[in-house]
């Protein structure tokens, strides 16, 4: 077998054969759609630098950068949807601390800056911590899709606090209909959709520090106040009158379907809460403004507890050291490099510098005022927490909760779980 | 266009390789190193070194052939797309070394075995004969060793250490099992393997025996056969889509479109179920897949078994006044007892690596985790290989049983 | 050999309604796809796949022309159209009604109120009529409610999707190119490397075989996603790093043990005078096993080749680890049909197109050996 490995590598590489400019792979989740989004971006970065770019993207992003970092084949750049992961991997010596000067330009270009840092900052191998991530791309979470029309043949008015959308979901339920649309189904990640929920209701009930201590496992997963947002979702999802089909389908409903019971005739639900990607699932050829709209999920009047924002996003690092590789960071840097995204389709940003007006259409550049309004803003806090828990036993404990267990029991589950990789 | 010329390039150097390696080392056995002839005291010495020198030259040989596949290559791909500027030929001087390394080992070895005293013909055919096995079994041996024992060593490795921070491990003896023993999680998947190891293999050796020996004697047999193989050829993330169609729910005031609840309500049941999320029968459920989807392969490896029995057999039965199932189970079954044994064990492994499967349709919620889905979890999930090579070893300690029974096989076999 | 008196006919139709009920068992959920894959997601979402050949009664949501397109007719403004885009449709409204909450208040030809004064009529065919008393404002149409019985409807636009579309039609073929040149050498070297293997093993007799046929079973079980890391290491190691090498190598090294050993086993039950006698005559190892024992196994080679073939084609772990490489220059079928499902997956039609599309290749493999399969058992039942 020998013989005939030499002589087809050396042609493998003749296929490949090119040397002059340097080459900037980079790696991320995107696929599809937002792969051509992503490439165009990747584009302007590759005409103003002279580099030859290429994106690869992958739906087992996780598993297949673990298996590349260790191994050592690692891309120049990797775009990580959970922050996590890239600690993890930083932790393990694998990322290039990003250039000085970052974290700074961080703080004053991006709103809530501070919370962008911290995002991107990890221990290296030897404890010391430094700035390796740079975020680039957001999504936010704490929205409510509903159809307008929808509303106004039953009369019902967007609710502006917590109190008023339990109100009006207790009203839709006394005029003898539906009020919400829920599915956690989703293959192998069955389940994280209730992980947004709890996180979006524990930031509505309690102090954001709770959060930080939350994810950090500094408040155990089991304490009352965790628990407490957990059972507040509970009082969503686990009651037959409020959930479509029943709360025995919530969990087995896949999240790509849900929605469109919204959209049924007649409807089967009127409002499901959702990040800002979902209208890619909504039913062909309906238009986001007109035939679906969404409002902020509110606070609590009462909680004082501002406006948070609950979003996820990516974080860029640099995973195989190189020029081309800084550069591209710097590029990120540049007001153009949000833009392109703006004008196409499903990118927020908190970057200060971008022009809003070039967003492609009005509600993208709503949620963008959302995000740019949030008195709080969390990342995603399963993305946060190590894999084992973030997208393990939170997503099957949730499921296990809608399924009828107590939330006590599940949130002690998950603690030990999140115990054992100690 | 490239793509397709190396892919024919190589077919031809790849298969071309394993079947000149296989003859070439045959006649290299007995034309020189073990000739078929008496090498007197006189000649003894001269054939050694000849031996010898010949032997240490083959990895050089084998070099030069690999320079000029690349000549050759380099010329076709330099006239099929012009544009290419840079083609690298040569060898590296590590892979130099090693040769030259390897080379002289066996050089010394064949120097060694070869010995000094004169040898008969016949003892000659002997050697030629006790090595040939081994020259049959290098390159599988080789691939196997590198590509399935060596990452079982270092499974093994992981699971008896930690890793900490920065790089390393510590041995941690028998922790990880520790820990993998006290989650319930662990136990749950263990019952379930259980459960898929009795069910799946049995069931589809059963249906497929079935299919095999009930297409041989009509006249569509082919086109039916055809058909219940057609699962074999869908991926397995194919086949889970396909599943979740099947046991799909919609709320009951909706139109199902899962064929399993629409034949569940149509025949008096009360609401809509969600198959995958009732506890121990989503098990069942699951396993469905995997045995429509084996089914095909028990099917195809039968069918050519049963067509291999002696028609002289079944006359004679015939002739005795034998039914067709005593026939079937007293004249056919103990005829093909070994496939049979050969479908169970392959389908039982199949079980044991079951993944994909879970993964799509459920992640082991509900109740459905398996083993190997669980090892999964560890690795790219928790990122703990501690546990997740733990929970290898395990799965790897259940073939044991069948490793046994096949090794008794073999050995009543040999007689 | 069915010739016993008097059971022929009577199990004759047993067995064929037997085979009959099986095939269709086998066949239901694939079938439940492949109608499926000429259906339009929202069809797959709200009805049964075996609905789909008749006229079903569905809800559906429609709109009237936007005030756009209104005209003076007198006094009032009037919008007039057909709610069907598709003006040929065969649809049958039964009721209709203009809010989401009363989807069912009005039949065809009764004349709705709406709430902002306008009047909408609305015939069993579609055609409806608008008026205002005032001018109408606003970017879109009225939204009109209707029950209507449509015919049947199948697209292949999925199929052009997947297929065709501009945006990956290169894609695809370069994907298929690939493919192919990932399977059929992944295909053909390890069966030569086994069956040599397999013949040692079965008619050698050495030591140490007993406990080598073990080793084989032993690893037949190991893990794919344990070997991964390790062996990608050594790759790079080796330098052929990512690439077609390598995945060769690994689909060699992961379909060795199965295809030794099943290939053992079928030799092991050739029949033993006709190696013994050959060995009489003089012939070696290396003859017996090209001259006999190859020719004998075709229906064994065969039959692994056919299933080696198929979990190559079908592989997508394999490929993205071994394959792969972050410059992208090498895809593969799966990987394609895995990136059309977009970022978060799971678009049933184009799940249920690109699983046909996939499948076609590896069906006419086996349909093409299936003869061999026949033939060389023919072959080598001669006694």
């Amino acid at each position: 077998m020998n013989r005939v490995l030499y002589a087809s590598a050396a042609a493998v590489a003749l296929t490949a054969g090119m040397a002059s400019a340097e080459q900037v792979t980079v790696f991320g989740p995107w696929l599809g759609p937002d792969q051509i989004n992503v490439e165009a971006v990747l584009a302007a970065f590759a005409e103003s630098s002279g580099h030859d770019v290429r994106y690869v993207g992958s739906d087992s992003f996780e598993q297949q950068i673990a298996v590349d970092l260790e191994a050592g084949s690692p891309p120049n750049v990797a775009a990580f949807p959970q922050p996590g992961l890239a600690a993890e991997m930083a932790n393990r010596g694998f990322l290039t601390p990003l250039s000085n000067g970052t974290a700074d330009w961080l703080r004053e270009n991006y709103a809530a800056g501070d919370s962008w840092v911290d995002l991107g900052t990890y221990a290296d191998p030897g404890g010391n911590m430094n700035m390796y991530g740079f975020p680039y791309k957001t999504d936010v979470k704490s929205l409510v899709w509903f159809v307008p029309e929808n509303f106004e043949d039953a009369g019902y008015e967007i609710p502006g606090t917590m109190e008023e959308l339990k109100a009006l979901t207790d009203q839709i339920v006394a005029d003898g209909e539906t009020p919400w649309c829920i599915g956690l189904g989703s293959g192998g990640a069955t389940g994280w959709p209730a992980t947004d929920w709890v996180e979006d209701l524990l930031l509505r009930t309690q102090d954001p520090g709770v959060y930080d201590q939350w994810v950090t496992n500094e408040i155990a997963f089991d304490d009352p106040r965790i628990v407490a947002a957990i059972e507040e979702f509970g009082a969503f999802a686990r009651n037959d009158d409020y959930v479509a089909g029943g709360a025995g389908v919530v969990a087995s409903t896949d999240f790509r379907d849900s929605p469109k019971g919204m959209f049924s005739s007649p409807p089967q639900c009127y409002m499901h809460r959702q990040a800002s990607f979902i209208p890619a699932f909504f039913p062909e050829g309906t238009i986001v403004g007109e035939d679906a709209d969404f409002f902020y999920f509110p606070a609590y009047s009462d909680k004082d507890l501002g406006s948070p924002v609950l979003g996820a996003g990516t974080t860029w690092v640099i995973t195989n050291d190189s020029q081309g590789a800084h550069d591209l960071i710097e590029f990120l840097k540049t007001p153009q490099a949000h833009e392109i995204w703006m004008a196409r389709k499903g990118f927020l940003t908190p970057f200060k510098g971008a022009n809003p007006d070039a967003f492609s259409d009005p509600t993208l550049r709503k949620m963008n005022d959302i995000l740019l309004g949030a008195t709080t803003f969390r990342f995603d806090g399963s993305d946060l927490m190590p894999g084992g828990v973030g997208a393990g036993t939170f997503w099957t404990g949730m499921v296990d909760y809608t399924g009828g267990k107590p939330a006590a029991e599940v949130a002690s589950e998950i603690q030990s779980s999140w115990e054992a990789l100690k | 266009m490239e793509a397709a010329l190396l892919g024919v390039f190589t077919i031809i150097i790849g298969v071309g390789g394993c079947i000149s390696y296989f003859y070439f080392s045959n006649l290299f056995t007995d034309k020189v190193l073990f000739p078929a002839r008496n090498i007197s005291e006189a000649d003894v010495g001269g054939h050694r070194t000849r031996a010898a020198l010949w032997t240490a030259a083959i990895p050089f040989l084998i070099l030069v052939a690999v320079i000029i596949i690349q000549v050759v290559l380099a010329g076709v791909f330099a006239l099929v797309s012009p544009g290419v500027d840079a083609v690298a030929i040569g060898i590296p001087t590590k892979v130099l070394i090693y040769a030259a390394v390897i080379a002289v080992v066996i050089g010394a070895l064949i120097f060694f075995i070869t010995g000094s005293k004169p040898v008969s013909a016949g003892q000659n055919i002997n050697r030629a004969n006790a090595l040939r096995p081994w020259l049959f079994l290098a390159p599988a041996l080789t691939a196997l060793g590198l590509y399935l024992a060596y990452p079982v060593l270092e499974t093994l490795r992981l699971s008896l250490t930690e890793r900490i921070p920065g790089g390393g491990s510590d041995f941690v003896g028998l922790a990880n099992y520790a820990q993998m023993m006290s989650e319930a999680k662990f136990w749950e998947a263990l019952t379930n393997n259980m459960y898929w190891l009795i069910v799946v293999p049995a069931l589809s050796t059963a249906f497929g025996l079935l299919a095999a020996q009930l297409t041989d004697r009509i006249s569509w047999g082919n086109i039916a056969k055809s058909l219940i193989f057609m699962p074999m050829a869908i991926s397995f993330v194919g086949a889970a889509v396909i599943w979740k169609l099947v046991y799909d729910t919609r709320p009951i005031d909706q139109d199902q479109i899962g064929v399993l609840n629409a034949m569940y309500l149509s025949l008096g049941g009360d609401e809509p179920q969600t198959w995958l999320t009732i506890p121990f029968w989503n098990n069942f459920f699951l396993m469905a897949v995997l045995i429509w989807i084996q089914t095909g392969f028990a099917m195809v490896i039968l069918s050519a078994a049963l067509r291999g029995i002696p028609e002289e057999t079944i006359e004679a039965a015939i002739i005795d006044g034998a039914s067709p199932f005593q026939i079937f189970f007293k004249i056919k079954i103990p005829q093909i007892m070994g496939t049979i044994v050969v479908v169970w064990t392959t389908i039982t492994i199949v079980v044991l690596k079951i993944f994909d499967i879970v993964f799509a349709m459920t992640n082991g919620q509900w109740e459905t985790q398996v083993l190997a889905n669980y090892m999964y979890d560890k690795l790219f999930r928790a990122n703990d290989w501690g546990v997740g090579s733990a929970a290898a070893m395990i799965i790897m300690l259940l073939v044991t049983p069948i490793l046994i029974w096949n090794v008794q096989n073999a050995r009543k076999e040999m007689r | 050999m069915d010739n016993i008196a008097g059971t022929k006919s009577s199990l004759t139709w047993a067995v064929h309604i037997s085979v009959a009920v099986l095939v269709f068992l086998w066949l239901f959920p694939t079938l439940g796809l492949f109608v499926s894959s000429f259906r339009t997601a929202d069809q797959i979402a709200t009805s049964g796949w075996w609905k789909a050949m008749f006229p079903a009664e569905q809800n559906l949501t429609l709109r009237t022309a936007p005030p756009a397109t209104q005209v003076q007719q007198g006094n009032l403004y009037v919008i007039e159209g057909n709610l069907f885009e598709d003006e040929s449709s065969e649809a049958t409204i039964s009721v209709f009604g203009i809010s989401s909450r009363d989807i069912d208040a009005f039949v065809p030809g009764d004349t709705a109120e709406m709430r902002g004064g306008e009047r909408v009529t609305v015939q069993a065919n579609g055609d409806y009529r608008l008026e205002s008393d005032v001018e109408m404002e606003g970017g879109r149409g009225e939204r009109v409610f209707v029950t209507a019985e449509t015919p049947p409807e199948f697209t292949f636009q999925n199929y052009r999707n997947v297929l065709f579309d501009p945006s990956n039609r290169e894609g695809m073929a370069k994907a298929f190119f690939n493919t192919l040149t990932v399977t059929i050498p992944a295909t053909i070297i390890p069966i030569l490397v086994a069956a040599f293997a397999a013949y040692a093993l079965a008619w050698m007799d050495f030591p140490g075989r007993a406990l080598l046929i073990a080793a084989v079973v032993g690893l037949l079980v190991v893990p794919l996603q344990l070997a991964l890391i390790p062996l990608l290491r050594l790759h790079l190691e080796w330098g052929i790093g990512k690439g077609y090498v390598g995945v060769w190598l690994a689909h060699t090294g992961f379909g060795l043990p199965l295809a030794i050993y099943l290939l053992r086993n079928y030799m092991v039950g050739l029949p033993r005078d006709i190696i013994e006698n050959a060995k009489v005559d003089g012939a070696t190892d290396f003859q017996i096993f090209t001259k006999i024992i190859l020719p004998l196994s075709f229906p064994a080679l065969a039959s692994f080749a056919i299933f080696q073939f198929l979990w190559t084609w079908n592989d997508l772990l394999v490929a993205l680890v071994f394959l792969i490489d972050a410059t992208g220059e090498t895809t593969v079928m799966t990987k394609q049909i895995v990136e059309l499902l977009g970022t978060r997956g799971g678009n049933w039609e184009i799940l249920a197109t690109s699983a046909f599309v996939s499948i076609a290749v590896p069906l006419v493999v086996f349909f093409a050996m299936q003869r061999y399969l026949v033939r060389g058992l023919l072959a080598g039942s001669v006694k």
